[in-house]
């Protein structure tokens, strides 16, 4: 309680909207709104597609927490944050699961405590703290990728292929074009007022310029991706692993071959998806876990949701029966050649 | 385990504009969390208003991540609520939940649901057969369960006594708290709410 009066009340735009209290490590969704790493990832479906609290828009990837972001809150609310930091790092040890770790913010906020900076009132932000990473000026419009990096809406439509790939962490981005993160461009437009509408002008006077194509917002939109990716979902629902989700791309939960790591020693395991799998990037785990470049991976379908179904016995509907049948076959068959496949795999990255 | 700092900011801020809401929410028994007793006006314009419908509220343990249970405790005649035992067929309190809704927009969507019944997807058939066939009585109906069982008010003290036992109270208990407030009906409602 009396922490709660040292805390002046926090901007409304930081709030998250399932446990109502700061913001801590956020997650954008492609939707754009946001929410706490836990409060995203206690939301998501075992082996559904996952809808945003606030839009209910499907989603089937968790994304990585935006670090932009972090640092945003942290440096603007520094005192709530801290505490928010201990709640949840107090819960963390309980369940022993946890969010990733960032030293930087730690060291850096306890220095401020110890040169005595006054506990209420944040810090200045300055426009470094929120630039674009592809026009390095300051954002306009921000839209988040599920890598957790942050684009100008306008800056990100410039990279125009079929595929959205992060130019920072060369991550691919899965679904669609995400949506401007209104919350964030709020904060923007009331903490930089000036710069915020010189970059609103300078890029009217583009538009005018390009002429027809209408500008960024209209144009590429690819919702035909996350429409045949949630029907996907459903007609694959048999081979969905039951709350396991991959490390790399965040797909939650994996659907199809799940390669489960031998080696990493966290309850919460370090597993991958088969195109993550196959492609030389892998991201540290999304849980902190410590998983190390020469670890080994091995298939794992224990978590199939038609297997579990299958051990208690549930009949399944017709159409299933086929779906399934012809899935046990062809993972044995992959079973028998992995030992060898997985352990050229570990190296394979620069070729 | 609930999330009860959520819950705690939750009650503070439904309770801060109840006059213009309409909707409350109090603690059932004592310091327990997770058994609440919502209260909501009826709408104006519907044969529901002027009466208060109380409601009882069940937070499971990963709330906010499943639904609330709410269950109509004051008795009422809706299509979509069980005259029987209060049970509500509403969607979002069941597969059209979100984390991102509270008590308070539950309890407002009550509201709502009292304003703008669906007889096509009826929790009570009867009702619902009423509504659609006879739509006159329905609202004569309605109109007098709400005079009848939401508005306390009215009635002398052994009546109010005996809503307080349909409500579920122990009758000496009833008596003796309404006795105690003068028979003020929501007082005495609170009083035995909060334990």
């Amino acid at each position: 309680m009396e922490e709660e009066s040292l805390e002046s009340s926090y901007h409304p735009s930081f709030q998250c909207c399932v446990c109502l209290d700061l913001l801590f490590k956020p997650v954008v969704l492609a939707c754009g709104h946001m929410s706490c790493f836990w409060c995203v990832h206690k939301a998501m479906h075992v082996f559904r597609a996952s809808h945003c609290a606030i839009c209910r828009q499907p989603y089937i990837h968790f994304p990585s927490i935006c670090q932009l972001l972090h640092l945003l809150v942290s440096k603007m609310e520094p005192v709530a944050y801290k505490r928010r930091e201990k709640e949840v790092l107090e819960e963390e040890s309980r369940r022993d699961v946890f969010s990733p770790q960032f030293n930087s913010l730690a060291s850096e906020s306890d220095q401020s405590e110890e040169v005595g900076l006054p506990n209420k009132g944040s810090l200045d932000i300055s426009k470094e703290d929120v630039l674009c990473a592809l026009c390095q000026d300051l954002l306009y419009r921000p839209t988040v990728l599920n890598c957790g990096h942050v684009f100008c809406e306008s800056c990100l439509a410039t990279i125009g292929s079929e595929a959205l790939k992060c130019h920072v962490c060369q991550s691919m981005h899965p679904g669609e074009f995400p949506k401007i993160c209104l919350d964030l461009d709020h904060v923007l437009e009331e903490q930089f007022p000036n710069e915020y509408a010189t970059r609103r002008e300078r890029l009217k006077q583009l538009e005018k310029v390009m002429l027809p194509c209408g500008g960024p917002s209209s144009s590429v939109s690819r919702n035909h991706i996350s429409k045949d990716g949630h029907l996907w979902l459903d007609e694959n629902l048999p081979k969905a692993n039951v709350g396991v989700g991959c490390d790399s791309c965040g797909m939650y939960p994996i659907i199809g071959k799940r390669y489960k790591c031998k080696d990493c020693k966290e309850a919460i395991g370090f597993d991958l998806c088969e195109s993550c799998y196959n492609t030389s990037s892998k991201l540290p785990g999304r849980f902190n876990q410590q998983h190390k470049p020469d670890h080994q991976f091995e298939l794992d379908d224990s978590h199939m949701l038609y297997k579990i179904l299958l051990l208690k016995s549930i009949s399944m509907e017709e159409p299933y029966q086929d779906l399934y049948e012809d899935h046990v076959s062809v993972d044995e068959t992959v079973d028998s050649n992995e030992n060898i496949d997985s352990n050229n795999h570990t190296e394979n990255g620069n070729s | 385990m609930l999330d009860t700092s959520r819950v705690q900011k939750e009650l503070v801020e439904c309770n801060r504009d109840t006059a213009i809401s309409g909707v409350s929410i109090d603690l059932h028994d004592g310091a327990n969390l997770t058994h609440l007793c919502g209260s909501i006006s009826g709408p104006l314009g519907t044969p529901y208003e002027g009466g208060t419908f109380i409601i009882d509220i069940q937070l499971p343990s990963d709330y906010p991540f499943e639904p609330p249970k709410m269950q109509f405790i004051t008795r009422v005649w809706h299509p979509n609520i069980s005259s029987q035992n209060g049970a509500i067929c509403l969607d979002i309190l069941k597969d059209q939940w979100s984390p991102a809704l509270t008590l308070k927009t539950a309890l407002l969507s009550l509201q709502a649901l009292l304003s703008a019944p669906a007889p096509d997807d009826p929790q009570d058939a009867v009702v619902a057969q009423q509504y659609l066939r006879d739509y006159q009585k329905f609202v004569g109906t309605a109109r007098h369960w709400t005079e009848t069982f939401a508005k306390i008010a009215t009635v002398g003290i052994d009546e109010k006594v005996s809503k307080f036992v349909e409500m579920g109270f122990p009758e000496d208990l009833a008596r003796s708290v309404l006795e105690a407030v003068k028979g003020d009906e929501n007082a005495a409602l609170e009083k035995l709410c909060s334990g």
